[in-house]
């Protein structure tokens, strides 16, 4: 118990008012030094130097394992990544009657080939995307239509799984916190989702959706007569996000439920005691009481969340394969597949401005760093 | 008038009671699905279509088998990672709730400079996906020439510290700064608040924080599998569970993973029927006064 000690010999540590106001606030500055120390140590041992050569290898073209000399290449890895163009896309004219051509298989109006009108310097343009307005059409472009995709792919998972797994957990906890028989039972077996090796899940998911009747949906559904045919959950297209997004708010959702029960442990009882005397009914102590009390336990279990999300890795990478990224997947295919080194960083320092601002519009909402 | 409340609380006692229900069964019927694939051979695991309990392929009679469960204790790795498993994710969920409590302390409940930037400070440590700094934690954990177990709780210090800082910092926040004072014109030293009063009060967080981190230690796969490369003794569970071969299946032994992963959620279960009792017994009513 060296900390004992140590805090220990600071008597009166918060000073009693013969001293000055510097001295009193010098006292406690000194102690809460003192106490952050070991979590500093912890920070500059272990993470300082990776952290820190992320974001120098995110300015270079370094490759990944191997002995190939390394340049500064500044902002190059993020131009790669983040270039978005928009362009026109001028109509095809039949050069006969100069109207516009169409295609006479699928009766859509032609236009000209993307890549055609697409910049190719300094970096090759690729069609991300097209759209119409105002009777004109658009396309696009992006030099690495892949990780724009993987950014809306995990913004997009991120926002809705986060979103239902705090509805849900706090619906789980508020039921776990009153009283009933089987509670401690109730309690550990919330925990389950959570405790199951998240690279297993990812794989037994996979199992339960597989897009024939050996898979637990499938067969569930055609016993229930719901579908004719077995949908292909995890191929391409309609179902891929929102099957993730269901494992996820599966396996999650029990952080975010415990979190808040926590939340609830701690708040004090007489509070209710006098609503219920003041005639405030359930629902109304609910919003009036719990929630704004509940506030910093939502505050972190979001934070985490969020940040848990935006990273997310196992099941994109087990359940989907190559065929749709997350950003983190991207990450780890540019890195290991591609053995782009200096990419890979970039993207890494991408989500990691990306978590920032996640968290800080978190604290700022919910007002929960106010002195 | 009597029979009608009495009508009202039955009918809200089964609501009540089917919640639960529903609640359970979403959250564990995927585990039992796990269980049941463990249970079958793999044959079974093949049938179309699939069964809720391990049937005959040709008699549809109920036939469980524990093949997998033999195949997974035969292999030597799977009860050595567990041992592995423990000590690490122990270890790690101790030095992550010691170092974090103190400067939740110092974040929640002093005043200083720089208060706003330490918390965010410890925040970025988990900003990066984990791929990304692999390289350079393996660069620092060569450097030191710390050993494979060691190096794994070192680097688990990314993601479990600034949780429990994070989580307890706001706990603290939340208790009355009168508490303090009270204690302090007793006489206590900032360690006696610490111990007396933040941590009791608190312990609803401190255990689930402590079980959450404990978890997210025993679950990680990527640094274990990088740090063990060159120590095979020192495999975890998940990366044990990786690096099954398949004793009996011909392909991937997807039976046997899943009996390892049902068998290794047993202790983690039995973990937290011992410790959440503690979740609800923090606050003795009424001992926070605001």
């Amino acid at each position: 118990m060296a900390g004992k000690n140590d805090l220990g010999s600071t008597n009166n540590w918060k000073a009693p008012k013969r001293m000055g106001i510097s001295d009193l606030a010098r006292r406690e500055e000194r102690l809460a030094f003192r106490l952050l120390l070991p979590a500093l140590l912890i920070i500059l041992l272990i993470a300082f130097y990776p952290l820190a050569q992320v974001f120098y290898t995110s300015f270079t073209d370094r490759v990944f394992a191997s002995g190939e000399e390394t340049n500064f290449i500044g902002f190059e890895n993020y131009r790669q990544l983040l270039s978005v163009h928009v362009m026109e896309l001028e109509p095809v004219l039949d050069e006969a009657t100069g109207q516009q051509l169409v295609d006479p298989d699928s009766g859509e109006k032609v236009f000209e080939r993307p890549l055609d009108v697409l910049p190719r310097e300094p970096n090759r343009y690729r069609e991300l995307n097209q759209f119409d307005l105002l009777g004109k059409r658009y396309v696009i472009g992006a030099t690495d239509p892949n990780f724009i995709e993987a950014v809306q792919n995990t913004l997009v998972f991120t926002a809705i799984s986060v979103f239902i797994e705090l509805i849900l957990g706090l619906a789980i906890a508020l039921v776990v916190n009153s009283k009933f028989k089987f509670r401690g039972a109730m309690r550990a077996a919330m925990l389950v989702p959570w405790a199951v090796i998240t690279v297993v899940s990812a794989r037994m998911w996979e199992w339960m959706l597989a897009p024939s009747r050996i898979g637990m949906f499938n067969a569930l559904f055609d016993r229930l007569g719901l579908i004719d045919s077995p949908i292909a959950f995890l191929a391409s297209g309609g179902y891929q996000l929102s099957a993730l997004i269901a494992v996820d708010v599966w396996k999650t959702t029990p952080f975010m439920a415990l979190l808040i029960l926590a939340g609830l442990q701690i708040m004090p009882e007489d509070i209710f005691e006098a609503a219920e005397i003041d005639g405030a009914g359930k629902i109304r102590q609910f919003f009036m009481i719990t929630l704004p009390l509940l506030k910093p336990a939502i505050a972190v279990a979001l934070i985490f969340r969020t940040l848990d999300a935006l990273r997310v890795f196992d099941i994109f990478q087990v359940m989907l394969g190559q065929s749709t990224y997350s950003m983190a997947s991207y990450n780890y295919f540019q890195l290991i597949g591609n053995r782009n080194m200096g990419l890979a960083s970039a993207i890494g320092v991408i989500i990691f401005i990306l978590i920032f601002v996640f968290a800080v519009s978190y604290i700022r909402m919910l007002g929960v760093d106010e002195e | 008038m009597k029979k009608e409340i009495g009508i009202f609380s039955l009918i809200k006692r089964i609501a009540f009671n089917l919640m639960i229900i529903f609640i359970l069964v979403y959250l564990l019927f995927p585990f039992y699905w796990a269980v049941n694939s463990s249970l079958k051979t793999e044959s079974q695991l093949f049938m179309t279509p699939a069964t809720a309990v391990p049937r005959d392929p040709v008699t549809l009679e109920f036939s469980p088998t524990l093949q997998n469960y033999a195949a997974v204790f035969q292999d030597g790795q799977f009860l050595r990672g567990l041992a592995n498993s423990t000590i690490v994710a122990t270890s790690t969920t101790t030095l992550a709730l010691v170092a974090g409590s103190f400067a939740a302390f110092a974040l929640g409940k002093l005043r200083f400079r720089g208060r706003k930037p330490a918390l965010y400070l410890i925040l970025a440590m988990t900003m990066f996906p984990q791929v990304t700094v692999l390289t350079g934690l393996y660069a620092v954990i060569t450097a030191l020439g710390l050993s494979a177990r060691i190096s794994m709780i070192f680097s688990y210090m990314i993601f479990t510290l600034p949780f429990t800082t994070w989580v307890l910092t706001a706990f603290f926040k939340e208790l009355p700064d009168a508490l303090m004072e009270s204690a302090q014109v007793d006489g206590a030293t900032p360690f006696q608040t610490f111990r007396r009063i933040l941590l009791p009060l608190t312990a609803p967080a401190l255990v689930t924080t402590g079980l959450l981190a404990f978890i997210a230690a025993w679950n990680e796969y990527l640094f274990a599998l990088t740090f063990t490369s060159i120590d095979p003794a020192a495999r975890t569970v998940p990366v044990a569970i990786a690096y099954f071969t398949g004793a009996v299946a011909r392909q991937e032994p997807f039976g046997e993973i899943m009996a390892a992963a049902s068998l290794v959620t047993i202790p983690l279960v039995v973990l937290v029927l011992v410790f959440q009792r503690r979740i609800v017994a923090g606050l003795t009513a009424g001992a926070v006064k605001g």
